[in-house]
């Protein structure tokens, strides 16, 4: 069965990049929002299997905000989360060297951009598995 | 004796140290105690904003907890420390999820801002909280015949916070006139002064320099009297330089208002820091003849 | 849902928090250039940055001087009879270009913010004398050595901190630091 995901990110050129990634396995359904807004609408709106999470958008770190606003919503609190960030090319030099640990935020898992295509259908696949399973039993 | 939540920020402990001493000195005749907030930090200036808007907010609400606590007033001399506190509070107030998320993180110093406090520039202290009659009673050594440039700058007054004027205020005209000095008109009072560029710009940070001490010079400024003090030691410290890059031949003394005030209240030009200046006021206006004891209210 | 999106749009979606009113608002009247008190140095005006954005030019804009000379002095701002906030789109081009990697070579602007703010997160307040390594060799001989005599002069007045200024928790203004941006502060 076609899985949805949404992807939430703000750089089209990547975002075309992993959706001809995700398409091209042929299981995907992919939705996209480009700003954090229209990402939190789309989530009330539909349901996905999973979420693509990108980091640094509009003001700043917004990705984190989303992902703390949705482990506390009881709806979405179980929907799996794949952040996929290049905060370290973005803004590295704050911090050289140490690494990013969203773990406050309880994301399920973090890749860093540029993600290799047979690792991130990989991740997907198993993250979706995952949730199911926990889903049928709890 | 009224309390404030006194933020200095970064440049007044040193670069602008005499901000700090004549806005202690000042406040003290007036009954006014800056009480200064405990452990502040920085508030980010422009640069935060420009990498990024959500780190900047929760700095400058790092300091805004802190006052909250102290359930005093907030007041920063600094224009810019000003307006980023302003509209940290102000955003806040507005984006609850923003709110929420800044407070999250402020947890980890165990802080927490509510909205609860009212962010003020310290020249309002002088204007609106104790007004231009109480001052005009403390005033000792009118600075008469003293020509002072009211010089604005951008952030006490823009961006626009209510539906204030922001092309043509008069306060601080009015505040020079309360203390007897003789405010000019000129017509760049609202520019900016390319502080914030002097570094990353400064050709064009220089230029701006130079047509604001001309306005100020067309106007026959004896001083400038600045709020702020990246315009402070923008117009001042900078004037060698604009000499040199454009052939002027500027040499007009960039005090801070409180260092005015101070003047007329009496204070001895030491306890307001004076001395610290690259272009010194001229002693004609300091004694006789201008802001004279003699000349004096009985 | 949108399958891709202009210029304009990601944009947009930077100031998706912000007051004001969208840039496609713009009339093109420039009376933001006719006020900005830095247009004569930028290589495109505010009001043809606008134009520039909306037509849909990223390589041309973002190799623009045009938002790191933007002084942040809000007159446009205050004037714009289409309420626009512009000084914030120039904040947010300068956060995207930084976040790129991309910007015209030779600012200094880029470069300076990222050292402040630095500077910063490490101390908590700001001390000159660990900015100036970050632009100071980006002058010409005239300008370092007029640098050089004002920093003299400065400390001479006693205007200069000799030692950095620090604040007393640190640690735990790191640690919410590390809340906002997930690097750093919490390991």
């Amino acid at each position: 069965m076609t899985k949805r995901l949404l992807m939430i990110d703000d750089d089209p050129d990547f975002v075309a990049g992993i959706k001809s990634i995700l398409d091209s396995a042929g299981e995907f359904e992919v939705d996209v929002a480009y700003n954090p807004k229209d990402g939190l609408k789309a989530l009330q709106t539909r349901e996905y299997d999973l979420l693509l999470l990108d980091i640094m958008m509009g003001r700043g770190a917004e990705g984190v905000m989303i992902a703390r606003k949705l482990r506390k919503d009881p709806k979405l609190r179980e929907m799996p989360v794949l952040i996929i960030t290049g905060m370290r090319e973005q803004i590295a030099f704050l911090f050289p060297g140490e690494p990013i640990h969203p773990r406050f935020v309880e994301v399920d898992e973090l890749v860093e951009k540029p993600v290799e295509p047979k690792l991130l259908l990989e991740k997907v696949k198993s993250l979706i598995k995952t949730a199911e399973a926990r889903k049928v039993n709890p | 004796m009224k309390e404030y939540a006194y933020y200095p920020g970064c440049s007044l402990e040193k670069m602008a140290v005499s901000y700090h001493l004549s806005a202690v000195e000042t406040t003290g005749k007036l009954g006014i105690k800056l009480k200064e907030l405990e452990d502040w930090s920085c508030c980010g200036a422009t640069a935060y904003s420009g990498i990024d808007e959500l780190l900047s907010h929760t700095l400058s609400a790092r300091n805004l907890a802190i006052a909250e606590k102290t359930g005093l007033d907030f007041v920063a001399p600094c224009s810019a420390c000003y307006k980023n506190m302003y509209f940290t509070a102000v955003h806040m107030r507005k984006d609850a999820d923003l709110a929420e998320h800044i407070n999250f993180a402020l947890e980890e110093d165990n802080l927490h801002f509510s909205g609860n406090v009212t962010v003020r520039h310290l020249i309002e202290v002088y204007v609106n909280e104790v007004g231009l009659e109480e001052i005009k009673s403390k005033v000792t050594r009118p600075l008469e015949g003293v020509r002072v440039a009211p010089y604005y700058g951008c952030q006490i007054m823009r961006p626009r916070k209510d539906h204030e004027d922001v092309e043509q205020p008069q306060f601080f005209e009015e505040l020079l006139a309360a203390i007897g000095a003789m405010p000019i008109n000129y017509p760049l009072k609202m520019r900016c002064c390319g502080g914030s560029l002097i570094i990353s710009s400064r050709t064009a940070a220089l230029s701006m320099v130079r047509n604001l001490l001309q306005s100020a010079v067309d106007g026959q400024a004896d001083v400038i009297a600045t709020t702020c003090p990246m315009c402070q030691v923008n117009l001042e410290c900078y004037q060698q330089q604009v000499n040199q890059e454009f052939g002027t031949n500027f040499s007009v003394p960039v005090l801070y208002f409180t260092q005015l005030i101070g003047l007329a209240f009496g204070i001895t030009p030491k306890k307001l820091g004076m001395g610290k200046e690259f272009v010194a006021l001229a002693p004609s206006l300091l004694a006789a003849g201008k802001a004279n004891p003699a000349h004096s209210k009985p | 849902m949108t399958e891709t999106i202009t210029f304009r749009q990601e944009v947009l979606n930077l100031l998706h928090a912000s007051e004001g009113n969208p840039i496609n608002f713009c009339i093109q009247c420039g009376t933001c250039s006719g006020t900005c008190p830095v247009a004569g140095f930028m290589d495109h005006s505010p009001r043809q940055i606008i134009a520039m954005i909306n037509a849909g030019m990223k390589e041309e804009v973002m190799n623009s001087n045009t938002f790191w000379y933007c002084a942040s002095c809000y007159h446009c701002t205050v004037r714009c009879p289409q309420e626009i906030n512009i000084t914030g789109l120039m904040y947010a081009m300068k956060r995207y270009s930084i976040w790129k990697g991309k910007y015209k070579e030779g600012l200094i602007g880029p470069t300076f913010s990222e050292a402040f703010v630095k500077m910063i997160v490490r101390t908590g307040r700001s001390f000159e004398p660990v900015l100036a390594p970050s632009y100071i060799f980006s002058f010409n001989m005239r300008g370092f050595l007029q640098e050089v005599q004002n920093a003299t002069e400065l400390m001479l007045k006693g205007r200069l901190p000799l030692l950095p200024a620090r604040i007393k928790r640190l640690e735990k203004f790191r640690s919410v630091i590390g809340r906002i941006i997930p690097m750093g502060g919490l390991e």
